[in-house]
């Protein structure tokens, strides 16, 4: 883990606080920053750091782990997981109706298809984004 | 005492408690101004350096009247009270100037939203708890010997027992005993033991407070500043358990005719920790600086976040209240080292515990001296 990897909140925006701990953490996860086996920081010490209650980040870290950016170990804390090898059917559906959404409003906002392609490469590209 | 010794002790106290006060503008993290955050940039700014200024020479007028009040008072009534009165007059005026400069600090603070709040992801592990567990091990363990040995000795005492003596070590004060008059000693090694112990446990684990995009600076200076602090506590709790102990034991011996005086271990010891308190204070302030500031350098100009950098959660720039944030200790504003999240009710509590038991001790040295 890079040692000036750091988490910003700020203040009197519309996002919710441990929404935005849930994106920035997700963000770096995603471009390879934080590695799979990673330990992210104990919830106690990162809502110390930022001032914020200790459920706020429980909640992110929760959040994070539903989606399957974490494993939380309890005692042990909580570090990052590796993307899932075989995808599970079930938890994917909901994810292609999300993107599926995503796109439509992107077409109607005039962004055009290479855009979008530009913008997949760089999500996917640092975890190999490799077919199956 | 004579009042030219009376006078010689009370110019040194004066000019080192001083000095340490002295110190505070120079050490504190770029961007606070007496309490207030106002950004890096108003802090180098002239309004800035005029109000540092105008407090300095408030200080100066502070320290010579203190001076001047305490010679009077050890030439003309060689009372000891000339050297509390001087000290007195100082921390007080230190306060009354602090609170003008922060009024003036409050008008430089900028408008707009609160700083942001940032945290490191990598993984920095606080100081090693052992050090603070040991000291209060031991702070436990001398209190409780001195408490054991008092109560042994207590039957044998003879009706009357000296419970102050001068700097030669020679008693110079007696009371009728009692069981408090005895026992105070005893109970102070271990209340401040445990205490101060407990302090440097809690200093490991201080909140962080870190600069923006400064590539991990603030972060090292801190944690570097924060484990000399915790050494610095843990030495000043073994320092006073140690030393309230021999006292204890030293002062029963006296009391059952066993010695004259105090013995020349036990001063040495006492020496030894106003040095070691004292010269921690200045060696900490001068080499790391308020939080690490003087370790920060060129990256001093990136603007402090959240928690040190948020006016909204402290108030006169001294109380930090934060009732979300799960600290207990967070970096002072002005001054060197840590002050409690009023906000937490782990922290007011702890606070109230340590008060209180400070409290009685004081009521009982009171009505027993």
């Amino acid at each position: 883990m890079e040692a000036d990897l750091t988490l910003a909140v700020e203040w009197g925006t519309a996002e919710p606080v441990y929404e935005q701990i849930a994106r920035q953490l997700r963000t770096l996860i995603a471009a390879g920053d934080l590695r799979p086996g990673s330990p992210l920081p104990a919830v106690r010490t990162l809502a110390s750091d930022l001032g914020v209650n200790l459920n706020t980040v429980a909640r992110a870290y929760r959040l994070l782990a539903d989606h399957g950016f974490v494993l939380i170990r309890d005692r042990a804390g909580a570090e990052v997981a590796a993307p899932a090898v075989t995808p599970d059917p079930g938890s994917l559906a909901p994810l292609w109706q999300e993107l599926r959404e995503v796109l439509l409003k992107l077409r109607q906002a005039g962004v055009t298809a290479d855009e979008v392609r530009r913008a997949i490469a760089s999500v996917v590209a640092p975890t190999g984004g490799e077919t199956r | 005492m004579s009042p030219m010794l009376l006078l010689a002790i009370m110019v040194a106290e004066t000019v080192l408690v001083g000095a340490v006060y002295l110190l505070y503008p120079w050490i504190v993290r770029k961007g606070l101004l007496f309490g207030v955050y106002v950004g890096e940039e108003v802090f180098d700014s002239a309004a800035a350096r005029a109000l540092t200024r105008l407090w300095y020479r408030g200080m100066a007028i502070v320290l010579a009247v203190g001076v001047a009040v305490g010679a009077a008072l050890a030439l003309a009534a060689a009372t000891p009270v000339a050297l509390v009165m001087p000290v007195t007059l100082q921390t007080l005026g230190f306060l009354g100037l602090y609170l003008w400069a922060y009024r003036r600090a409050r008008r430089l603070a900028p408008a707009g939203p609160p700083p942001a709040a940032v945290a490191p992801l990598a993984a920095t592990l606080p100081p090693s708890p052992l050090l603070p567990a040991l000291t209060m091990a031991v702070g436990v363990a001398c209190g409780a010997f001195a408490i054991a040995h008092a109560w042994a000795a207590y039957d044998a005492l003879p009706a009357s027992v000296p419970i102050h003596f001068d700097i030669t070590g020679e008693p110079d004060a007696w009371r009728p005993k009692s069981i408090p008059t005895v026992m105070l000693l005893p109970a102070m090694a271990l209340v401040l033991g445990i205490g101060l112990g407990g302090l440097a446990w809690l200093t490991a684990n201080a909140k962080r407070g870190l600069r923006r995009f400064d590539q991990g600076a603030s972060l090292a200076a801190q944690m570097r500043f924060r484990t000399a602090m915790t050494r610095f506590l843990s030495g000043t709790a073994l320092l006073t358990s140690v030393m309230l102990t021999a006292m204890s034991v030293s002062i029963i011996r006296v009391g059952l005719g066993r010695a004259p005086a105090l013995g020349r271990w036990e001063m040495a010891l006492a020496g030894v920790l106003v040095l070691w308190a004292i010269g921690g204070t200045v060696y900490l302030s001068v080499r790391y600086g308020q939080g690490g500031s003087r370790l920060e350098n060129a990256n001093a100009a990136t603007p402090l976040t959240n928690g040190i950098a948020d006016n909204r959660n402290w108030v006169l720039g001294m109380f930090y209240v934060n009732r979300n944030d799960p600290s207990i200790l967070v970096e002072r504003r002005f001054g060197l080292g840590y002050t409690l999240n009023f906000g937490n009710w782990k922290a007011a509590a702890l606070f109230a515990a340590f008060t209180a038991a400070i409290v009685v001790l004081l009521i009982v040295a009171a009505t027993t001296s």
